[in-house]
């Protein structure tokens, strides 16, 4: 929509300025030496709600979790109920929230969120997920892509891609070039008019910073997303998948991190004997107990077929009903995984086998 | 009111159809609710217990009797379970309706047969009484039921009533040995009595609802009569949680059990990959 620039320091007033309007902020941040526990290699930064300006910390490195959880809580209420004899009253949850800003959110972790708006307004209309993602402002900082984890650029996005944003700042001199990119991110520069300036600058720089950030993602991954699809179409059955999985724990922590997996439990919490919580939680795909019947029939036997399902759900199911790819290329799950799992070489190996057998064999159509 | 808040409905009446079978019916609470619910023939729902959960099945009384609506289940797990505790004057939760549904439309001027096995009737029942309801505009009704012994066959009442009707074939089996001395029924799989009563293929559907085990050795025996796979319809019940097309768990390959099913056509069972 329009352009203007930032400086470091008024990025900093801007978040003061939302955080004394009491607006809250999120940001990358770094966490402290834990307490307990053994000494961490390096400070973890993750994003959080942050209470003062200072805390934020940019320039250092990937969030540990994705923004997902800022949407999709790990787990959040659906309902409460409360016995009064026969009768149970029901109190619903409110889906209206407080506006609250985004600062510095990585091009990889807005771009879920605008793929996981389609299965969450497709037909029926998730109005928590909704109702968040309409209270948030979110401000992209672009990348510098200095990762070799991750493939943004494989996946439809970029270090500066704008997707699920409103507003994108680009690093340039002492300060940003910043692309106003929705009514929402017009409106935070008009509140705040003061904190950016007048003219636009620093253009030049910033585009050198695109380019070369998208040039150190590329060389991360060579794949086609489009050929892995169709490839995946026709190989539901293929050797490839049957020895995949011998390093998967089948642990979830790929999915806890990912921010586009988003399958979730529904489940009764009993608060004492006549009321209780009714809660979604986070689940995974790669836990037996995801497809489990009543009766004990399992239809995903084995950790191979349910790690094929990660891959198919991702590359294949999404993209055939949703048009886009569930993934962001942020390389998260390789990075947790503890059986050393690599999405990276999975597809690298998909990837190979799309180009080697063209012609699907035999499964699902 | 969000996606995920049930109505409340109160329990009516209760059946115990077999030792671990039961039928609850249920009205809605809130009036404009019971006006407004509308649904079809193979919908599902969420049934909920509060404190234990939510549970999905089918809608098992027909579209065509507006007043209620009824479930019919198995103790099996938590939520069926609590199910099984409830009494009437019970309140529990319901959400729905999901799902797609039988073709009736295009079922309609054409014979029927309805061939189901075990709690399999569930599903299939709400079509034979919404046929039987309309009964005008379907030709010839064929039912064939049977269950592992006479104790398992579930609607008891109901299998009276159509065997004593002039416009509906009935035919009633149990496994071997399932029998009791007063059995006049048929003595034999699923399978079989769809052999021996060999519904002519010319102009029909059939719906197969039961146990995989029966589903499997059904179609191969509908197939030789000339059912054509597209007229030959079944339900899947995958695990499911919200049955909204969101929580992910449903799915084989591409499909969607609550949105693309729980109704499909065994030609679109076999393009599906055997993960259900």
């Amino acid at each position: 929509m329009s352009e203007t620039y930032l400086t470091t320091s008024n990025l900093l007033g801007l978040a003061g300025d939302l955080l004394t309007a009491g607006t809250q902020v999120i940001a990358p941040a770094q966490d402290a030496e834990p307490l307990v526990g053994p000494p961490q290699s390096g400070p973890r930064v993750a994003y959080r709600v942050i209470r003062k300006p200072e805390e934020m910390a940019l320039e250092a490195g990937m969030p540990a979790n994705s923004l997902k959880e800022f949407f999709l809580p790990s787990t959040e209420p659906l309902l409460k109920w409360r016995y009064q004899k026969n009768d149970v009253e029901l109190k619903e949850v409110e889906t209206t929230f407080q506006p609250r800003v985004v600062l510095g959110a990585r091009p990889c972790d807005s771009a879920a969120l605008e793929i996981l708006d389609r299965v969450m307004g497709w037909d029926y209309r998730d109005e928590l997920w909704f109702g968040r993602r309409e209270a948030t402002t979110v401000v992209n900082l672009a990348c510098p892509g200095e990762d070799d984890l991750c493939f943004c650029t494989t996946v439809g996005s970029g270090p500066d891609s704008v997707r699920g944003a409103d507003m994108l700042l680009v690093p340039s001199g002492d300060g940003y070039f910043v692309e106003v990119l929705t009514p929402k991110g017009e409106a935070l520069v008009t509140a705040h008019r003061e904190r950016f300036s007048q003219v636009e600058k620093g253009r030049a720089e910033a585009e050198q910073f695109r380019k070369e950030a998208k040039a150190k993602v590329d060389r991360n991954l060579n794949a086609s997303p489009e050929r892995i699809a169709g490839w995946l179409a026709g190989h539901f059955e293929h050797p490839f998948w049957d020895k995949l999985a011998l390093q998967c724990h089948g642990c979830g922590a790929c999915a806890a991190v990912c921010p586009t997996c988003h399958c979730f439990d529904i489940v009764d919490e009993p608060e004492g004997v006549l009321g209780g919580t009714r809660r979604r939680n986070w689940d995974t795909c790669q836990t037996s107990k995801f497809t489990v019947h009543a009766s004990g029939h399992n239809p995903r036997t084995n950790q191979n077929v349910r790690f094929r399902q990660r891959i198919m759900h991702k590359f294949f199911i999404y993209p055939e009903r949703f048009e886009q790819v569930l993934c962001t290329g942020c390389g998260r799950c390789a990075r947790v995984c503890p059986g050393g799992m690599d999405l990276l070489d999975v597809l690298a190996e998909l990837e190979e086998l799309a180009g080697t057998e063209a012609t699907p064999s035999k499964g699902a159509a | 009111m969000n996606i995920y808040q049930p109505h409340l409905a109160r329990v009516e009446e209760l059946v115990e159809e077999t030792p671990d079978t039961r039928t609850l019916r249920l009205t809605f609470k809130d009036p404009r609710v019971a006006e407004q619910f509308t649904f079809k023939a193979g919908q599902f729902a969420e049934y909920s217990v509060f404190g234990a959960g939510e549970c999905t099945f089918c809608i098992a009384s027909p579209p065509t009797r507006r007043d209620y609506v009824e479930c019919s289940f198995k103790t099996v797990g938590k939520v069926t379970t609590a199910l099984r505790g409830v009494n009437v004057g019970d309140t529990i939760g319901l959400r729905g309706p999901y799902g797609n549904w039988f073709p009736l439309d295009q079922m309609s001027g054409k014979n029927v047969v309805f061939i189901a096995g075990g709690i399999g009737l569930a599903p299939v029942r709400c079509v034979i009484w919404n046929v039987l309801d309309e009964r005008e505009k379907y030709k010839d009704v064929t039912i064939i039921y049977g269950a592992r012994s006479v104790s398992d066959l579930v609607y008891k009442r109901e299998l009276e009533q159509w065997a004593g009707r002039s416009d509906v074939k009935l035919w009633q089996t149990v496994d071997p040995g399932g029998e009791t001395p007063e059995w006049k029924g048929e003595i034999g799989f699923v399978p079989t009595i769809v052999e021996k009563a060999a519904p002519s293929a010319k102009d029909t559907f059939a719906v197969v609802c039961g146990p995989p085990i029966m589903i499997k050795f059904t179609l191969p025996v509908l197939q030789k009569l000339g059912f054509p796979d597209e007229n030959i319809y079944t339900t899947l019940e995958n695990r499911m949680k919200c049955g909204l097309g969101k929580c992910g768990r449903c799915n084989i390959g591409p499909v969607y059990v609550c949105k693309d099913g729980p109704v499909f056509t065994a030609a679109q069972l076999k393009a599906l990959p055997a993960e259900y």
